[in-house]
């Protein structure tokens, strides 16, 4: 680029000397406070040192991501999947420092499936043979992996899959079929282009039993190996068709697919024969022992989603706080000084209100995630015990924390996008990308509307147990809290949780406790009393699972209070953090209140003084917004924003990408409509576009 | 890619088709789709969409097939050609401006001369002398120069007075200089100027004498009229990708001290007297208001037909989509469930649905008004003098009926945009798996209508006006209670305080009328809480932005149930319309309206409004059984917004429900991707082994 006037402009207000004193404003501890959050598994040192060298690697630079087409961006994932697997070996890196570099790099790799959902199923479901034999190729790259389940008429339903993998007894032989347009495997990550081998979810049809019976009758879903490429040429076998299945709202690099069979014939070795197998002589169907460990994983799964959707929340509150502290708009309105400089937006409180919950909210995952991360590690070691029974508790409070919390990141992404104003819309807000590509996650592991009916299922059950006999000896905390319920239901007196603007901690706790135990009940009485059709429930059933979360949330994060790691933190960073807690708190109240005091959870009353007392909570909160995010030590090379920079050089970096840094600034065009050339210069008619379109 | 086998070919979907499915649902419901739709649209504008749209079919560069997969450029590039291209069919086919319009809105993407059709002109017509319009406007018209707005700066949007740009006047050269004496001074987003433009309309600080008057506007020109490249001393570009809106080249500009003649200040409310270097104010710029109230009034009456888009692709997807057979179903009922009969779906969808509507009537109520008022204001405005300052919500508050327009129009510019873009998304998460390709057609279109809640007036922003408005009211309902009301706010408020000894006993679950009295009496409450914290307990503006947000957000409510519920009683409406179908055009309001109380539950119990136990029956009964009685005239409901196929470009939302074929057939047959196969072992450097035809090429 040349040398031109506008190299010696500065922005009329300093970002950096901003950032400087609001950080100055705050006496947190930002190191010991990342330690705090994130010292799990050398998590920060690990971080750092991949950081080091994705970001000296050209190939990893982002700046030009947006500007690229659809098949660009798959190249350029391609490529950047295997430099990192290059990368990994050169610098003799563990799988969790691989895991990192798909954190930091941040965008759908094409192999991402192949150490994901791939090497766990044969793992978990294949034989000891089947694993000796997949395991050393699937580590070592020589096949690459993906997961074929979902296809195209079916998704939630698993069940309800097409695909056939009918047992020929004489060849002794699977052959998968598909049968139907909709029994296409669609969605399915790393299989469009990139996959040389899948899991293949099919419906097992064995031939009928009893000697005078015909055709063949299912034996629902089984996993299948199957080899689906050459690995010379990497065109599809014979009788395989497979594609890419198109662009997407986010996930651009990732290579989700299509995938069908004609009569293709696979040996019976394919078949993952863990707990199930058919027999060679008589063709029978044998399951073996109890898949519970699939169970677990998926629930290992959604902790990963939680803890997950704490740090992209992180991120988008990280690029919205630094952004509007230094965002200036309006002096006061009723300032009286024509001196007076612009307010930050920050201080106004309808910003306020959409950004610092969500802060708050970043709090109460993580304590959340961790609890759910200590479950996992506890009831493992039971699974392997042979005791499956706490399973079914963690299960369920997996599916509704997964629907929670990855709707509230999900949600709360968009809320700073657009509390940021214009500049949120612009490719420089670092909050484009991030926020198509996670709106996957409501849908994906299990849409965030359908599973909240398994933890509704779940809580009826527990409760129809604690209405037959409310005085055993309770299992776990929900049975507990049941049990209190019912005793108390009768004579329950609403609460306040704002006593003279003096906020009750445990009241607090109390009425997020009692709502969720109050909405199971009335779905106990509705399902199992008055035997309501489920189908009509279900809107009252979400909303429990939503309530049961929340409570989740919060009695967590109350009772990290009380752990030696969380008061013990120095300077203010306690009291901020119960400040947080609070705001959570309150703000979810405030915002179903009527649902609260509809359970006789809170009483009426009560409500108008939230507002109150919430917006006192943010002033207190406020002074130290920034440093809490400085603590959430998300890289600038992982936020990729000019907005939200750690060193607040906004509108410099702004200026920087839209001037030095947009190919599209590269390209005369030709405005007048009279001219058909799109290019000036071109002298093509118009002709070059046409050929594209 | 090898062509697709003929086993592939011959394979169909399972169960019972699409096409089927979609007959069955229009089936069990009467509605007559067609006159539905003129009563929406009215017939002369469905004939006219249908003579515009066949002629941009037969146009191969409208050809949408390639839209979802293009790089940045690319778009940009076709973009402009669409644009040339329609220009050149506006001439050929003599179109009015009303059939370019709607062409441009059949095409639904922005387009390269989308400032310059709109705020180019109108600035120049709105405050440009006759001169000033013969000199600019007859060459802009014929696109001889061409044009953007640039008002919004790197560092200011919102608020206009804190705008960096200076045009000082120099009284030796009898010109302006325009001058960006910080980064932050640059424009930024500014619509067709980044590549596009050669003129622009400027806002910049006037600065006479070493004194400031504020903004003004003024037209310079920036590229050169043969070559295209920026002129000396102006430093123009775009601004890069975006959220959505590629389309659109949205750009920058700094201005290094750069001459331009006196004439290019736009001059009918205020100009520079050459001769006295005096600054001279003359007429009423409130006309300008009225500018901004139909630009509002626009995006109203728009937000209706914005969110059916979503509601008419989410509501055919989920009458075709089968998943799970009904937990309660009996053993012999075979088949799965459509999703659309989960009220889980339904409780994303139907609302939604009564808000089209909702919005549509309220659109139309705005325009109306809008029109009316411009009649009143022509008549009236030919002598007054009113200073540039304070706007409309704060001079006429409580009785004029500019001020109540205008204040109506920001509330519900707010409510029925956010409505509108949270709606499209929730319709596309409801789609589940498959709303997320972009062949569901929803992402694209939503991702392009976000920045309709920041631009126009930032939603939340905007909310204070309406708090102000409102306060201002109050405040003449308290002074004279007795007054007789001027307008429907005032008589609202004044109602209430009437009242307020009394309390008030409304039926909201079995009698329309008192729905809206409803959202009245909770609007008048707040009113009055607000009006308590800020005159009684002068209470910081700045504290109380939350409360006048809610303020804002339940006028608007009860605005959009009020005209909704107007609608359906009025005589166009019953004329137009069989009884059936305006019961079930009833049912959706009731479900707009009873949704929206209980969602909005403790504000209206807290106003004395509806009791506990009625916000707790809307819930579980009223809503329910309202979403029950709907859900049969679903289909026929969407199918008389009348989107054509062309329009929606989506696989799920097809009118003949080929859901299945259409995502096929575009992963398959359109998908260059598809045209390329990839070396996979991370061992290999080599990426691509085989690449057949064109498709794009990394370009780091
Ligand atoms: C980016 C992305 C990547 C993916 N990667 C993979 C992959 O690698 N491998 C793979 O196999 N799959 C993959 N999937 C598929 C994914 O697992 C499914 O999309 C998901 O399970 C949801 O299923 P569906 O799309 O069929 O939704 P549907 O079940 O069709 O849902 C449609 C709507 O109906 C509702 N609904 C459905 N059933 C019920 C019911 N019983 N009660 C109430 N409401 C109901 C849902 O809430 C939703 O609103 C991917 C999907 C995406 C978006
Ligand atoms: C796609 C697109 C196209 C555009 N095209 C044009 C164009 O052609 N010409 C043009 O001139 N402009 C254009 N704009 C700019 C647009 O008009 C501005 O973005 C808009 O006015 C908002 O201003 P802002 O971005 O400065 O937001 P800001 O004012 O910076 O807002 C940031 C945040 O602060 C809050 N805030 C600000 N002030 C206050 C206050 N006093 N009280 C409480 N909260 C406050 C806002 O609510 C918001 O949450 C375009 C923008 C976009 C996104």
């Amino acid at each position: 680029m040349m040398p031109d006037f506008t190299d010696h402009l500065k922005p009329r207000y300093d970002g950096t000397a901003t950032l400087q004193a609001e950080r100055a404003g705050s006496n947190i501890d930002v190191d010991e406070l990342a330690h705090h959050l994130l010292s799990r598994d050398g998590f920060l040192e690990r971080q750092k040192k991949v950081v080091d060298v994705l970001s000296r690697d050209p190939l990893f630079k982002k700046d030009q991501q947006m500007n690229l087409s659809r098949p660009e961006r798959y190249h350029l994932g391609l490529a950047r999947a295997k430099a990192i697997q290059r990368i990994v070996r050169r610098e003799g890196w563990s799988h969790e420092d691989y895991k990192m570099c798909e954190y930091v790099n941040d965008e759908m790799s094409p192999y991402h499936l192949h150490m994901t959902m791939f090497v766990t199923t044969v793992r978990e479901q294949g034989s000891k043979e089947q694993q000796a034999y997949w395991m050393p190729k699937i580590l070592n790259y020589d096949i690459i992996g993906c997961y074929a389940q979902t296809e195209l008429g079916h998704g939630s339903n698993v069940r309800g899959l097409e695909t056939t993998a009918k047992w020929d007894p004489v060849k002794k032989e699977f052959e998968i079929h598909s049968p139907y347009l909709t029994a296409s495997k669609w969605w399915n990550g790393a299989m469009g282009r990139t996959a040389t081998h899948a899991i293949v979810v099919a419906q097992l049809l064995l031939p009928k039993k009893g000697a005078d019976s015909e055709g063949y009758e299912s034996h629902g879903v089984q996993t299948f190996i199957i080899q689906i490429r050459d690995a010379k040429t990497h065109q599809p076998l014979d009788g395989i068709v497979v594609g890419d299945i198109g662009p997407k709202y986010g996930y651009a690099p990732m290579d989700n697919g299509y995938m069908l069979f004609d009569h293709h014939r696979v040996p019976k070795l394919a078949m993952l024969s863990r707990y199930a197998e058919v027999s060679d002589e008589t063709g029978a169907f044998t399951r073996l022992g109890h898949p519970a460990v699939v169970y677990g994983s998926l629930t290992f799964v959604r902790g990963q989603i939680i803890m997950h959707a704490r740090l992209v929340l992180a991120r988008a509150v990280t690029v919205a706080v630094r952004y509007c502290t230094i965002r200036r708009q309006f002096r006061d309105r009723d300032s009286k000084s024509d001196q007076d400089e612009e307010m930050k937006v920050l201080d106004y409180p309808t910003v306020q209100i959409r950004i610092l919950p969500l802060l708050a909210t970043t709090f109460a995952l993580h304590y959340t995630g961790e609890l759910m991360y200590n479950m996992y590690n506890k009831s493992r070691e039971t699974i392997e015990k042979g005791d499956f029974g706490p399973l079914a508790e963690l299960h369920s409070a997996s599916s509704g924390l997964k629907s929670l919390c990855t709707m509230l990141a999900a949600d709360g992404i968009e809320t700073c996008r657009r509390a940021m104003g214009g500049h949120g819309f612009g490719g420089g807000s670092g909050l484009v990308g991030i926020n198509a590509d996670y709106l996957s996650k409501p849908t994906v592991e299990g849409d965030n509307w359908m599973i909240t009916q398994q933890v509704a299922a779940h809580l009826i059950k527990k409760m129809t147990e604690a209405v037959k006999d409310p005085s055993a000896p309770p299992k776990d905390p929900t049975t507990e809290l049941f049990q209190f319920y019912l005793k108390n239901r009768k004579h329950r007196i609403p609460q306040s949780v704002v006593h003279n603007s003096q906020i009750d901690d445990k009241a607090i706790v109390d009425v997020f406790q009692w709502r969720a135990a109050d909405l199971s009940y009335r779905a106990y009485q509705a399902r199992v009393v008055e035997k309501k059709p489920w189908t009509k429930l279900m809107i009252q059933l979400h909303a429990l699972s939503r309530a049961y979360s929340e409570q989740i949330l919060v009695t967590t994060f109350y009772n990290s209070f009380s752990t030696t790691t969380t008061s013990t933190l120095s300077g203010p960073t306690p009291s901020v953090l119960k400040t947080c807690f609070r705001l959570y708190a309150l703000y979810t109240l405030d915002t179903f209140a009527s649902s609260f005091t509809l359970t006789n959870a809170v009483s009426p009353d009560s409500i108008p003084a939230l507002s109150d007392a919430i917006l006192d909570l943010m002033t207190e909160l406020r002074p130290h917004a920034v440093k809490l995010v400085d603590s959430w030590s998300i890289p600038d090379f992982l936020l990729d924003s000019a907005l939200g920079r750690s060193d607040g050089k906004v509108y410099e970096e702004l200026y920087d990408l839209a001037h030095r840094r947009n190919p599209l600034n590269r390209v005369t065009f030709n405005p007048y409509w009279r001219d058909e050339e799109i290019v000036l210069g071109s002298g093509d008619g118009g002709r070059g576009i046409l050929a594209k379109l | 890619m090898a062509p697709t086998p003929d086993w592939v070919k011959q394979l169909q979907p399972s169960g019972p088709q699409g096409h089927e499915l979609l007959a069955a649902e229009r089936a069990c419901s009467q509605i007559p789709v067609e006159k539905l739709s003129e009563l929406i649209h009215t017939k002369e504008v469905l004939d006219r969409k249908q003579r515009v749209l066949n002629i941009l079919k037969s146009e191969k560069v409208f050809d949408k097939s390639q839209n979802y997969f293009a790089g940045r450029i690319d778009r940009f590039e076709a973009a402009l050609a669409r644009a040339k291209k329609l220009t050149n069919l506006r001439i050929k086919h003599g179109w009015t401006l009303d059939e370019y319009r709607t062409a441009n809105e059949l095409i639904s993407e922005p387009g390269p001369y989308g400032l310059h059709d709109s705020m180019f002109l109108v600035t120049i017509d709105g405050q440009g002398t006759e001169e000033q319009k013969e000199k600019f406007l007859t060459k802009a018209e014929k696109y001889e120069i061409i044009g953007c707005y640039a008002q919004t700066e790197l560092g200011h949007g919102s608020n206009v007075r804190g705008l960096e740009t200076t045009a000082t006047w120099d009284s030796a050269s009898k010109s302006f200089i325009m001058h960006s004496p910080h980064l932050t001074a640059s424009k930024w987003w500014i619509g067709s100027l980044g590549k596009t433009a050669n003129f622009a309309a400027v806002m910049a600080q006037l600065i006479i004498d070493g004194k400031s008057y504020g903004p003004h506007p003024f037209i310079v020109q920036i590229r050169d009229l043969k070559t295209h490249e920026a002129l000396e001393g102006v430093h123009v570009g775009d601004i890069g990708p975006k959220f959505g809106y590629n389309t659109m080249d949205n750009g920058f500009l700094l201005f290094n001290k750069v001459k331009i003649p006196h004439h290019s200040m736009l001059a009918r409310f205020s100009r520079v007297d050459p001769q006295t270097n005096k600054y001279i104010r003359q007429g009423s710029p409130s006309l300008v208001y009225g500018t901004l109230t139909w630009v509002r009034s626009t995006i109203v009456m728009q937000a209706g037909s914005v969110l059916a888009r979503g509601v008419t692709i989410a509501t055919r997807y989920a009458a075709i989509r089968r998943q799970f057979q009904d937990r309660d179903a009996p053993e012999w009922e075979k088949g799965e469930n459509a999703v659309l009969n989960y009220t889980m779906v339904q409780i994303r969808l139907l609302p939604l649905l009564a808000a089209t509507f909702a919005l549509h009537f309220t659109g139309k109520a705005m325009m109306n008004l809008y029109q009316e008022n411009q009649k009143k204001m022509n008549a009236a405005n030919a002598n007054t003098e009113s200073k540039r300052g304070p706007g409309p919500e704060e001079l006429g508050a409580g009785s004029d009926s500019l001020a109540d327009l205008h204040a109506t129009s920001c509330g519900l510019k707010a409510l029925s945009s956010t409505i509108a873009a949270e709606g499209l998304e929730v319709c596309r998460r409801a789609c589940g798996g498959h709303g997320y390709s972009s062949f569901s057609g929803i992402g694209s279109w939503y991702a392009d209508y976000l920045p309709t809640t920041t631009w126009e007036g930032d939603n939340y922003m905007l909310t204070q006006q309406v708090a102000r408005y409102l306060l201002k009211s109050a405040r003449t309902v308290i002074s004279n209670p007795s007054a007789a009301a001027t307008n429907d706010t005032t008589a609202i408020l004044s109602n209430y305080l009437k009242r307020s000894e009394i309390g008030c006993a409304f039926d909201v679950l079995s009698n329309d009328t008192d729905i809206v009295q409803a959202f009245a009496w909770r609007t008048a409450f707040l009113t009055f809480e607000a009006s308590k914290h800020r005159d009684e307990q002068k209470k910081p503006w700045n504290d109380l932005l939350v409360d006048f947000y809610r303020l804002s957000r339940a006028h608007s409510q009860y605005m959009v149930v009020k005209n909704f519920h107007e609608a359906l009683e009025s005589r166009e409406v019953s004329s137009q319309i069989d009884t059936p179908t305006l019961g079930i055009l009833r049912k959706l309001y009731r479900l707009f309206a009873l949704h929206t109380l209980e969602q909005e539950g403790s504000e209206f119990y807290a106003s004395g409004a509806v009791t506990v136990k009625q916000i707790s029956l809307a819930r579980t009964n009223a809503v329910m059984k309202l979403l029950k009685e709907i859900r049969p005239h679903a289909v026929r409901l969407v199918d008389s917004w009348a989107f054509d196929d062309w329009v929606l470009d989506s696989s799920l939302g097809r009118e003949d429900g080929k859901v299945y074929e259409d995502m096929f057939y575009r992963a398959s047959e359109l998908n260059p991707l598809n045209r390329i196969t990839v070396d996979p072992y991370p061992t290999s450097s080599v990426l691509f082994k085989k690449v057949e035809g064109e498709v794009g090429r990394s370009k780091l």
